[in-house]
């Protein structure tokens, strides 16, 4: 009896604990909430006025004083953007540049960074410092000189001058990945070595699959980058038919006036994909490492 | 997803992507293809580009029209990187930038020979100041542009304001702007100025920044009758009756003018041009147009522009190519333009039937055309475009942030004279006067 | 054969002959896309060339200009360093934090990653109207709530002491893009270190230095080499919104550049700037590598 009394009590107390370190994480929950609601708000302030920008009439949007929310939301203002332009052909073929550019970026990207990462050669600094700087000359000097090439090889009004360069490695990429991959434990690789597996098969069967964070970040960032470029597809496509949706979207800035409301709405729209894909590519930004419980 | 789907996935995409990189090949080539590249407006819409091809097919079977249609921000990097790269560049295209004029078609002879068409259906101003270089014939003039000042009647008649006539001063301008801004309704009479570019000197100092034969800035740039029209400017500014630059930028229209503004009727009158006025009168705004005012005892200008539709000189097709410009910047093609989209053609027997021909702005804008023109200040002058309006912009943005005092506008041009004539000694030489 | 071969054991050489082999599809991709156009620029600078004539050989006059009599290139460059020393640090650390915060597990992270995400998706034009609307002196959002705790705010990008700022604030914003990458990084820290740490009792305080930091090192040296050439590149805000101005006080360097290509048809002076360019952004690069053994923690 007195053990069971004195069992109960200690078992009330450790209650009572727990319940104190669940309101603590609550309240410490509540703070954390509180500031990602504020700064949320912030974020998406863009989004919302755009998104009220994208229902007023011309006249409206630059009435004073301005209406966060319009009275009457013009919701033809969608289907008069759509209409004028083709603008879901152009957000298809942002698609097939998309997956295309993807592909070039998880082909190429693991094998070049595994190179840099795991293996030690002459002038590697040197080479990798070479890489690096291909990001910190302006892209408009390269302009000329690639017109000029592409124009020899007959590549222009194709979309091999939008794609190819992936396919050989984007340097930003390649050194997000060297760096990864420099932070998996060597052991593992020399675990599958004993398997039997040779450098290709330890790349294949180790690094990419410990890699999943990064290659997310390839596609997520290739998915932007390749969705919003606007220069390059301007001088390198001449088919109306053929322009990515960046393109699209400048068509509503004329020569003396743009179209606002609908310039919004059509840029609204367009984002819709790429935070559809985050959204469901986070998953896999989570995983790696952390999630394996490897001992290192 | 586990590790396995992982990779099938990654294997998947591949795959498509190898599918897709099949798709988009190059069009087959016609026997005589002539290309163009051109850009979708308010005044010339993809509809009205692909009803000039049309017609121009209909009647022309042998040739064949390949036409790139682009945005126009990207238009000029394009042109630039086709010439730069020395080919690519298209049979026919704008080239509005005068160091593109040397990669011009002469058409003198193609012109004189023509039995249907002659410089002489062309508004005769509009015609030498932008078609022709040099003594030749490099385009024609397509559509015809012109800046004035637009006043929205319901903003004067609210206050009381008789409008603006033909004849009036610089120092009108302040006062009506004044009698016509109210600050409870955020509402300014004018604008100003947006850039130290022409109607400064031309209109209100009747001088120019630099000697004609471009070779010396002292004396011009801050001689007597430019410090009159930079005091002009500062009472403008410190009258409060303008909006500021960072009023202006607001609302996005530092690039194309205060058009929005004008058209919420938040600016009681706007220095805008004819794509501004087609879009305030397409919003039902209900406005009058009077050209810039002007010094008595001067001559009165007005900055005017065409678009120049040039041929390539590195063409094959020459007699084809001409074929197309002669049709599509003449009496057919602009016709068809202002009747699908909203263009003003260079041709007087052409605008004559503008379908708002009896409108009041438009009587109005017929008016502003009888005006001397000044092309120079804008087109012919990359130097001034350039490297000496960089070398003097911190006099204009010091009067703009009312950053110095009335007496000191002297001094401030002054100073901007050493820079101004170092970049025109450096660009002149380059690019010519 | 070269002497650093010979003096290779067969080992040694077998894995540089795999390094060699991954990095060809780079190599091929350097010579193509870039090497050639920077061979080309080179030779560009060393003329004068207005872009559509040929261009005419003048040696080394283009880099005399600059380094001799060009006071545009020297305010440029200041404008440049200066915005780089301010907005570097600021996105270093605040992607940080933000990412550190993003890796709570809490419901809903889903949605506010998304939401943080945003400013690093929408592009250019869209972006910078907003950015005028929400600074703009009289009327905009931020002056307008910072006048009801009874401050003025400033002129923003309308001042020649805040437009530089104020780019910087633009440019932080965008910071969800780098804190995707952070979030990255922080999945390769294996969950036993935190473990064994608490165990050990060590604090959150503690176990951030002594775990995630020095473990998040590699990503660090990542977000700081490519953090400093992007701001070094700082651009399309200037050429959106303020236009170098008011008084030069954003004519950011690759404004510069631009300005001289395509606005003033001087191509030749325009190749030697960017070259300049990249030798100033390759030596901070160089000096951050060099550093990075001392401070960079790698497997093994």
């Amino acid at each position: 009896m007195k053990t069971d009394r004195q069992a109960l009590g200690i078992q009330r107390q450790l209650r009572r604990s727990a319940r104190r370190k669940r309101l603590l994480r609550i309240s410490g929950h509540s703070i954390v909430y509180a500031l990602m609601i504020f700064l949320a708000i912030v974020f998406m302030l863009p989004i919302f006025w755009m998104a009220s920008t994208s229902l007023k009439l011309p006249q409206e949007i630059f009435a004073w004083p301005p209406e966060w929310v319009p009275s009457s939301p013009q919701w033809g203002n969608y289907a008069e953007a759509f209409g004028k332009y083709p603008l879901a052909r152009y957000m298809l073929n942002s698609a097939i540049l998309v997956i295309a550019n993807i592909a070039g970026g998880l082909l190429s990207v693991p094998i070049i960074a595994y190179g840099f990462a795991r293996f030690d050669f002459p002038f590697k600094s040197a080479l990798f410092l070479l890489m690096l700087s291909t990001m910190m000359v302006p892209g408009h000097i390269k302009l000329i000189p690639l017109f000029w090439l592409y124009q020899k090889l007959g590549l222009i009004d194709t979309y091999a001058p939008l794609i190819l360069p992936s396919y050989f490695g984007n340097p930003f990429f390649i050194f997000l990945m060297t760096q990864f991959i420099r932070t998996i434990p060597r052991d593992l690789d020399d675990a599958a070595r004993i398997d039997g597996a040779g450098n290709w098969g330890i790349l294949y069967r180790i690094i990419i699959p410990l890699s999943r964070p990064a290659l997310t970040v390839v596609v997520v960032f290739t998915f932007v980058w390749v969705w919003n470029d606007f220069l390059e597809p301007i001088i390198f496509l001449r088919d109306w038919d053929s322009y990515p949706i960046s393109v699209g979207l400048a068509f509503f800035q004329g020569r003396y006036s743009v179209e606002w409301h609908l310039f919004m709405g059509a840029t609204l729209v367009s984002i819709v994909p790429i935070l559809l894909l985050y959204f469901f590519a986070q998953k896999h930004l989570i995983g790696g490492l952390a999630s394996i419980g490897v001992k290192g | 997803m586990t590790a396995l789907s992982f990779r099938k996935s990654l294997a998947l995409v591949c795959a498509l992507a190898l599918l897709l990189a099949g798709i988009g090949g190059v069009a087959a080539q016609e026997p005589v293809t002539i290309t163009w590249w051109t850009l979708a407006s308010a005044e010339s819409p993809e509809p009205a580009i692909r009803a000039v091809i049309e017609a121009f097919e209909a009647e022309h079977p042998d040739i064949k029209i390949d036409v790139t249609i682009m945005a126009e921000s990207a238009y000029g990097d394009l042109m630039n990187t086709a010439l730069g790269a020395g080919e690519g560049a298209p049979d026919i295209a704008y080239f509005w930038e005068t160091p593109w004029l040397p990669h011009t078609l002469d058409i003198t002879d193609h012109l004189e020979a023509d039995p249907d068409l002659s410089r002489d259906d062309y508004f005769a101003e509009y015609f030498t100041n932008w078609a022709t270089w040099n003594g030749r014939v490099v385009g024609l003039p397509f559509t015809v542009g012109a800046n004035f000042v637009m006043y929205n009647k319901d903003v004067f008649d609210e206050a009381g304001v008789d409008y603006p006539t033909a004849d009036w001063t610089p120092e009108e301008y302040i006062e009506i702007a004044t009698a016509l801004t109210d600050p409870a309704k955020r509402r300014w009479g004018g604008d100003r100025p947006r850039g130290p570019f022409r109607a400064v000197w031309r209109n209100i100092g009747a001088t120019k920044p630099y000697s004609d034969d471009s070779s010396t800035v002292e004396g011009y740039f801050n001689g007597p009758e430019s410090v009159a029209a930079y005091t002009w400017l500062w009472d403008l500014v410190a009258s409060g009756a303008t909006p500021t630059p960072a009023d202006i930028e607001v609302l996005g229209t530092e690039g194309t003018g205060p058009v929005d503004l004008f058209i919420a009727g938040r600016l009681g009158m706007a220095t805008l041009n004819n794509g501004h006025m087609i879009t305030a009168a397409n919003a039902g705004v209900n406005f009058g147009i009077v050209p810039e005012p002007h010094v008595p005892g001067n001559e009165r200008f007005v900055h005017a522009w065409a678009l120049r539709a040039s041929i390539w000189a590195g063409t094959e097709h020459p007699d084809e190519a001409y074929e197309f410009l002669s049709f599509w910047a003449g009496p057919e093609g602009q016709r068809i333009n202002m009747e699908i989209g909203a263009l003003m053609p260079s041709l007087p027997a052409v605008l004559a039937d503008y379908p708002d021909a009896d409108s009041d702005y438009f009587q109005g804008f017929m008016g502003v055309l009888d005006a001397t023109q000044t092309a120079e200040w804008r087109a012919d002058h990359p130097c001034w475009r350039g490297a000496v309006i960089r070398a003097v912009s911190d006099a204009w943005d010091l009067i703009m942030l009312g950053e110095i005092e009335r007496d000191e506008v002297q001094a401030t041009l002054d100073s901007m004279v050493e820079p101004a004539q170092a970049a025109l000694d450096e660009c002149v030489p380059r690019l010519g006067g | 054969m070269p002497s650093f071969w010979r003096n290779m054991t067969a080992q040694e050489r077998r894995s540089a002959r795999t390094g060699y082999l991954a990095l060809a599809p780079w190599a091929f991709g350097f010579l193509v896309f870039y090497a050639f156009p920077i061979v080309a620029t080179f030779y560009f600078s060393l003329t004068q060339w207005t872009l559509v004539d040929p261009p005419v050989w003048v040696g080394l006059d283009n880099y005399t200009r600059m380094f001799t009599r060009d006071p545009l290139f020297l305010s440029s460059l200041k404008a440049t360093l200066l915005f780089v020393a301010l907005s570097l640090p600021l996105k270093l650390v605040l992607g940080l934090m933000l990412a550190l915060l993003l890796n709570l597990k809490i419901a809903g992270m889903n949605f506010f990653r998304t939401v943080f995400f945003i400013p690093a998706v929408i592009s250019g034009v869209a972006v910078s109207l907003m950015w005028i609307w929400f600074l703009q002196p009289d009327t905009g959002v931020v002056n307008t709530l910072l006048s009801y705790v009874g401050v003025q705010g400033p002129y923003w990008f309308w001042d020649r002491d805040w437009a530089l700022p104020s780019v910087a604030i633009m440019s932080i914003w965008k910071v969800g893009g780098a804190a995707i990458i952070y979030l990255a990084g922080l999945q390769n820290i294996p969950a036993h270190l935190y473990e064994a740490a608490e165990i050990d009792g060590a604090g959150k305080w503690r176990r951030f230095w002594r775990i995630t930091l020095p473990l998040l090192t590699p990503t660090l040296f990542f977000q700081l080499i490519i953090e400093l050439i992007d701001a070094f590149k700082i651009f399309t805000e200037a050429f959106v919104i303020t236009k170098g101005g008011p008084l030069k006080a954003t004519y950011f360097f690759l404004y510069y550049f631009y300005e001289e290509a395509f606005r003033n048809f001087n191509m030749g002076y325009a190749s030697a700037l960017a070259l300049f360019l990249l030798a100033v952004i390759m030596g901070c690069t160089v000096f951050v590598y060099r550093t990075s053994d001392r401070w960079v923690y790698y497997e093994n």
